[in-house]
C-alpha cells in the first residue's frame, strides 16, 4: 500500500522537464579529450548567481582536481594539504587574485563572480598549474578520458551548450540544443 | 644577530594591516645539536674533505619578505643570519635572494621574467618556501653544493604553457662555481652562500657567488613536464667562468647537467636527481686542471598527518673517489608553529645525528 504511494510522491518531486544532453569532446583524431568542461546556458532565461561552495586543494604540490568548474557566484577555498607552503595567485581576467604564503585552509574563501577561466599558480612552486572555469550555469560536467560528459535533470528550453579544455586555442563553435520532456541529445565537440 | 636586520624584521612586523597584505613576511628560526664535534674528521677543516660537516650547536634564522602590489608583479628578499661561519668571510649575516618578478600572460600562457639573485629552480627536494628542504634537514650532496656554490646573479625568462615550463637563465658572479667539490669536497649541508660571503674551500682558496672576476657572462636552461603524477625535468648550467686564480679567488669553467624525476601519488613521494659534468682550472704554465663531477640521490618519503618520514641514498664522486651516504629523518608536524626532527646520515665511516626544533613565523 505504501509503495504505491511513495512511487506516486517521487514521481511527482520530479521536475516536469528532466532531459538530458550526452556531450563528447574528441580531438582531430578522434580520441576523447580528458577534463574537457561540457556546460549549457539556457538561452532568454537568467539564472541567479550560485550560492555555493567548491574545493580546489592543494596535495603533493598539486592543485587538485586540476580542472574545477564552478557557477559564476560560487565560493571557492583553497586548503593547502601539503607540508609545505603555497602562494596561490591568478592573473587572468576572470579573476585575478593572490593568496599570500600560507599552510591550511585560509579564512576566506575567493568568489568567483564573472564567467571565464582564471588560469592558477603557485609562485613556490613552478610545477603548480590548474584551472577554474567559471560559468553561468549549473548544467555542467567535465570529462574522462573517453572524452564524455552528461548533463542531466534540464528543464525544457533552449540551450547553447559549450565546451572548454585546457590549452583550447580557438573554442568549437557552441551548438544550439531544444530539449523537453525526458528526451535525451547527443552533442559533439572536435577540440583543436 | 645584526642589529640592522633586526630592526628591519621588528619594523616589518609592525606593519598596519593594509601594508601587509602587499609586505608579507614568513620564515623560520631553528636550534640544532650535531653529534659530530667542531673539530676532527667531521670538523669544518677544509682539507679534511668530509662529506659531513657541522657544529655541534648552531642556530639559523631566515626571513623572506614579499613585496606584492599584484599578481603580475612583486618582489622578494630572503635574508639569512647563523652562527655557523668558521670557515667563510661575511657569512653570519646575510642576503641569500633578492629578485623582482613580472608576469605576462602572451596568448593565454605564463611568461615570468626574474631579475635579481635567485635560486634556480631545478632541486626536487628544497620544494618549500626560502628553498627549504622538505624531507629532511640537510639536503642531497648534490643540493648541498648547489645551495653554498651557486646563485645566479642576473635574469632569468620561464615560459609556462598547460604542463610545460621552459627556463633560460643569463647570470654573472659565479666564476668559482665547482670548486666546493672539487677542492674541498663534496658535503651534506645547508649552508646557503649569501651575496658578498665567502666560502673556504682550501687552506688558501675561496669561493664566491657574486664576485665578478672575469667578466664573462653565465648561462642555464632548463625544461620541466609535469604529469599528474609524474614529473620529468633536465636542466643545463655553464658558468663559463675563465678558469684562472684571482687573489684568493680561483675559478673554476663548470657545465653541469641535472635530470630529475619526481612520482608523488597519496603520501608518497619518489624523487631522484642525477647531476654530472666536467670542471677545470687553468694553471699558471696555462696548463688545464679537469676533473669529472657526478652526484646523484634517490629519495622515498612517505608523509602522515602529523610528520614525515624520509630515506634518502647519495652518491657523488670526483674523478675516481666515490662517495655514498644514507640518510634517514624524521619530522615532527604536530599543529602550530614548532616542528621537532631528527636526522640520522653516514658516510664515509662517520656518522652524523641532527637533533633540531624549528619555529615558524607567519606563512604557516
Amino acid at each position: 500500500m505504501l509503495r504505491p504511494l511513495a512511487l506516486v510522491l517521487l514521481a511527482l518531486a520530479l521536475p516536469a522537464g528532466a532531459a538530458t544532453i550526452d556531450a563528447v569532446v574528441r580531438d582531430a583524431r578522434g580520441r576523447g579529450v580528458a577534463e574537457a568542461v561540457v556546460y549549457a546556458v539556457p538561452e532568454g532565461r537568467e539564472l541567479p548567481p550560485a550560492r555555493k561552495t567548491a574545493v580546489m586543494d592543494q596535495r603533493n604540490r598539486e592543485f587538485i582536481p586540476h580542472v574545477l568548474v564552478v557557477q559564476s557566484g560560487t565560493a571557492v577555498n583553497f586548503p593547502n594539504s601539503d607540508d609545505v607552503r603555497h602562494q596561490v595567485y591568478s592573473f587572468s581576467p576572470a579573476k585575478t587574485f593572490q593568496l599570500p604564503l600560507y599552510k591550511g585552509t585560509p579564512a576566506n574563501a575567493i568568489v568567483f563572480d564573472k564567467a571565464g577561466v582564471a588560469t592558477l599558480g603557485c609562485n613556490i612552486h613552478d610545477r603548480m598549474t590548474a584551472y577554474i572555469v567559471v560559468v553561468d550555469t549549473p548544467h555542467f560536467g567535465t570529462s574522462g578520458r573517453d572524452g564524455k560528459v552528461t548533463l542531466p535533470n534540464l528543464a525544457g528550453g533552449k540551450y547553447a551548450v559549450r565546451v572548454w579544455y585546457p590549452e583550447m586555442k580557438t573554442e568549437p563553435s557552441p551548438i544550439a540544443v531544444t530539449v523537453t520532456g525526458n528526451e535525451r541529445t547527443e552533442v559533439s565537440f572536435v577540440a583543436r | 644577530m645584526h642589529r640592522s636586520f633586526m630592526a628591519l624584521f621588528v619594523a616589518m612586523l609592525a606593519l598596519p594591516a593594509t601594508a601587509q597584505e602587499v609586505w608579507q613576511v614568513s620564515g623560520f628560526a631553528l636550534m640544532r645539536a650535531a653529534s659530530a664535534p667542531v673539530s676532527g674528521p667531521l670538523g669544518r677543516d677544509p682539507s679534511e674533505n668530509e662529506p659531513l660537516d657541522s657544529e655541534t650547536l648552531e642556530a639559523q634564522v631566515q626571513v623572506g619578505i614579499d613585496w606584492l602590489p599584484s599578481p603580475m608583479y612583486g618582489a622578494h628578499l630572503h635574508l639569512l643570519g647563523r652562527s655557523d661561519n668558521a670557515d667563510t668571510r661575511r657569512g653570519t649575516f646575510g642576503i641569500a635572494e633578492a629578485y623582482f618578478d613580472a608576469n605576462f600572460v602572451p596568448n593565454g600562457d605564463r611568461l615570468r621574467l626574474r631579475g635579481g639573485a635567485f635560486f634556480l629552480p631545478t632541486s626536487r627536494e628544497n620544494v618549500d618556501a626560502l628553498w627549504e628542504p622538505a624531507y629532511t634537514l640537510t639536503p642531497s650532496a648534490l643540493n648541498s653544493w648547489l645551495g653554498e656554490e651557486l646563485r645566479p646573479i642576473g635574469v632569468d625568462a620561464a615560459y609556462f604553457r598547460g604542463r610545460a615550463v621552459v627556463g633560460a637563465t643569463l647570470f654573472r658572479g659565479n666564476d668559482t662555481f665547482g670548486a666546493v667539490p672539487v677542492a674541498r669536497g663534496w658535503q651534506l649541508s645547508d649552508h646557503w652562500i649569501t651575496l658578498g660571503e665567502w666560502v673556504a674551500v682550501d687552506a688558501t682558496d675561496f669561493t664566491s657567488v657574486s664576485a665578478e672576476t672575469d667578466g664573462r657572462l653565465g648561462w642555464s636552461a632548463r625544461g620541466a613536464w609535469n604529469g599528474e603524477d609524474l614529473l620529468v625535468q633536465l636542466t643545463h648550467i655553464d658558468n663559463r667562468s675563465d678558469g684562472r686564480k684571482y687573489g684568493d679567488l680561483f675559478n673554476w669553467n663548470t657545465r653541469f647537467d641535472i635530470a630529475a624525476v619526481e612520482y608523488s601519488r597519496g603520501d608518497w613521494t619518489v624523487a631522484g636527481e642525477y647531476g654530472w659534468g666536467p670542471t677545470f682550472l687553468v694553471l699558471d704554465d696555462g696548463r688545464k686542471f679537469g676533473n669529472e663531477l657526478a652526484a646523484s640521490y634517490l629519495m622515498v618519503s612517505r608523509w602522515w598527518r602529523h610528520g614525515r618520514a624520509t630515506f634518502r641514498a647519495d652518491w657523488f664522486d670526483v674523478d675516481d673517489d666515490h662517495r655514498r651516504a644514507l640518510t634517514a629523518a624524521f619530522l615532527w608536524t604536530p599543529p602550530g608553529k614548532i616542528r621537532p626532527a631528527i636526522e640520522v646520515t653516514t658516510a664515509g665511516g662517520e656518522q652524523r645525528v641532527l637533533l633540531e626544533v624549528r619555529y615558524s613565523f607567519s606563512g604557516g
